[in-house]
């Protein structure tokens, strides 16, 4: 009778740990870029989206020097070019699969180009390993962007009423009161980002990266096993991202026990 | 009534929404001149707050005028004195006009000190020393100068509302904008904040108060504004207004409310 998980496979795949090693650190350093990248990308679509850049103004304002209540100038005058462009990259991103965008990047972009082929610590192959973070910063970046607007925009409209009224700039608002307050909420949602981007680089094994998902592949070439890998697979992971995001929690709560001061 | 040098004065003042569909104020004319002490009452949703907020634009107003030391605030372009065309400079207004909400709004993440001596540091360029010398004496005069270091989550309401004013008199404005001050304010913590205000009238501040505490606005005040639906029905002398109201939705407020 065949069992779902044969025992004796495991000392058939331990040649193999190696492979399973360098996965994880090529997962790791993948989720690590793409932290960074997307955060980058997320700040300058953010302040885009928050922006107040209107360069059909002038249609809005009527002979009398009023602003317009209404009608089709005052609309027009409100258009904002930056946030556009943000809104159209962050819906895009957001509404079609990842797995496209990476094909898309890998593909498409990165075919025009030609990347130096060479090996990080002998074994990250640069040219796999570089399409894979831009595509998956580019993708976590449009969902950063909404962690950090809703960051800015969750600090009570008060303190920028108390802080223009004193006379501070738009700019000097944003610096000296918002955004000190908006780190604090921001902070553990984009260390959770970094837990979810471990899970979804596991897509990027499609386009020759060699993470974990493709030491379990190349498992499975070589001695016809798959659930066993696999299984190796889940424990690996699971041991990344579950002690993480307890991390994270923990330190969550102890940030928002200092508010109680 | 005697004549005073005019700070503001607000013609036809409107702010509608949604193209006139609501209309939080309707036309509202009203001279302010300095020194005045001047209390806004009337019904919830009656325009006050929207009105007090337009004086400094935190609400954009749709139509009439603001004259504010010459220049009409509601237009984005004047021509100053040399008859050039400039844009208004908003910051610049505000720091003239200093405000004190009704929820605060201290800075949680700095200290008192670090609260009132922001503005003055960053937007007027005085020193740190100078900031904070001034600060501890407007905090003296509070009887909060012991609280400089206290983060704001640490002080009561009626704390907070006093250093909320005095952070306001630290960019040293012309006129005070008080948007319910007390409302937020346990009963008990009421009387300590109405008489820094009252103090600060004595000395002389032009303020403008939107208040529910009827006592203030009659001792207090020199003028008194009713408003209701967006307009200003009644306007004159607090206690005359209080003792002898003509306007049947005065009248009617003022059974309610006293």
């Amino acid at each position: 009778m065949d069992h779902f998980i044969q025992l004796e496979n495991f000392p058939k795949i331990a040649p193999y740990a190696e492979l399973f090693w360098q996965g994880t650190v090529v997962t790791i350093l993948l989720a690590l870029f793409t932290v960074v990248i997307g955060f980058c990308l997320a700040l300058i679509l953010a302040l885009m989206r928050m922006s107040n850049i209107r360069p059909l103004r002038f249609l809005g304002i009527d002979s009398d020097g009023h602003m317009r209540e209404s009608g089709f100038l005052a609309v027009v005058s409100r258009f904002n070019p930056l946030d556009f462009i943000a809104t159209a990259y962050v819906e895009i991103l957001r509404s079609t699969p990842v797995l496209v965008q990476v094909f898309i990047i890998y593909y498409g972009v990165f075919s025009m180009l030609e990347l130096p082929s060479f090996q990080l610590f002998g074994f990250i192959r640069f040219e796999r390993f570089l399409p894979g973070v831009v595509a998956l910063g580019m993708n976590s970046g449009a969902y950063l962007c909404e962690i950090i607007r809703s960051g800015i925009q969750s600090i009570d409209s008060g303190q920028t009423e108390a802080a223009r009224s004193l006379g501070l700039s738009q700019g000097q608002n944003l610096r000296y009161i918002i955004l000190p307050q908006a780190i604090k909420n921001i902070l553990p949602a984009i260390a959770n980002e970094f837990v979810v981007i471990i899970k979804e680089s596991a897509i990027t094994y499609t386009i020759g990266v060699q993470d974990i998902m493709s030491a379990v592949n190349a498992v499975r070439g070589a001695t016809f096993i798959i659930i066993e890998p696999l299984l190796v697979a889940t424990a690996i992971y699971f041991c990344l991202c579950f002690p993480t995001s307890k991390v994270i929690a923990y330190v969550e709560r102890r940030m928002s026990r200092g508010d109680k001061r | 009534m005697e004549t005073r040098d005019s700070m503001i004065r607000v013609t036809g003042l409107k702010k509608h929404y949604k193209g006139g569909a609501i209309k939080a104020l309707d036309g509202v004319t009203v001279d302010i001149n300095k020194g005045d002490v001047i209390a806004v009452i009337g019904p919830s949703g009656s325009g006050k707050s929207t009105f007090l907020r337009s004086l400094n634009l935190l609400e954009e107003p749709t139509g009439g005028s603001i004259i504010f030391k010459g220049v009409d605030i509601t237009r984005k372009k004047y021509k100053n004195a040399e008859g050039k065309t400039v844009r208004l400079n908003i910051d610049e207004l505000r720091q003239k006009m200093g405000m004190v909400f009704q929820h605060f709004n201290l800075f949680p993440h700095m200290t008192i000190l670090d609260n009132m001596t922001l503005a003055p540091m960053k937007v007027k360029g005085i020193s740190k020393a100078d900031a904070e010398k001034k600060a501890l004496e407007l905090l003296d005069r509070v009887g909060l100068k012991d609280r400089a270091d206290a983060y704001p989550i640490q002080l009561s309401g009626g704390q907070k509302q006093r250093v909320a004013i005095v952070r306001a008199l630290a960019m040293e404005p012309e006129v005070m904008l008080f948007d319910e001050p007390t409302s937020a304010l346990d009963p008990e913590m009421v009387g300590e904040v109405l008489d820094v205000m009252k103090e600060l009238a004595e000395e002389g501040m032009t303020m403008v108060v939107v208040t529910h505490e009827m006592g203030f606005a009659r001792e207090v005040g020199n003028r008194l504004l009713f408003m209701a639906d967006g307009r200003l029905l009644e306007q004159g002398d607090p206690k005359d207004l209080f003792d002898h109201p003509q306007n049947p939705r005065l009248q009617d407020f003022l059974s309610k409310v006293l």
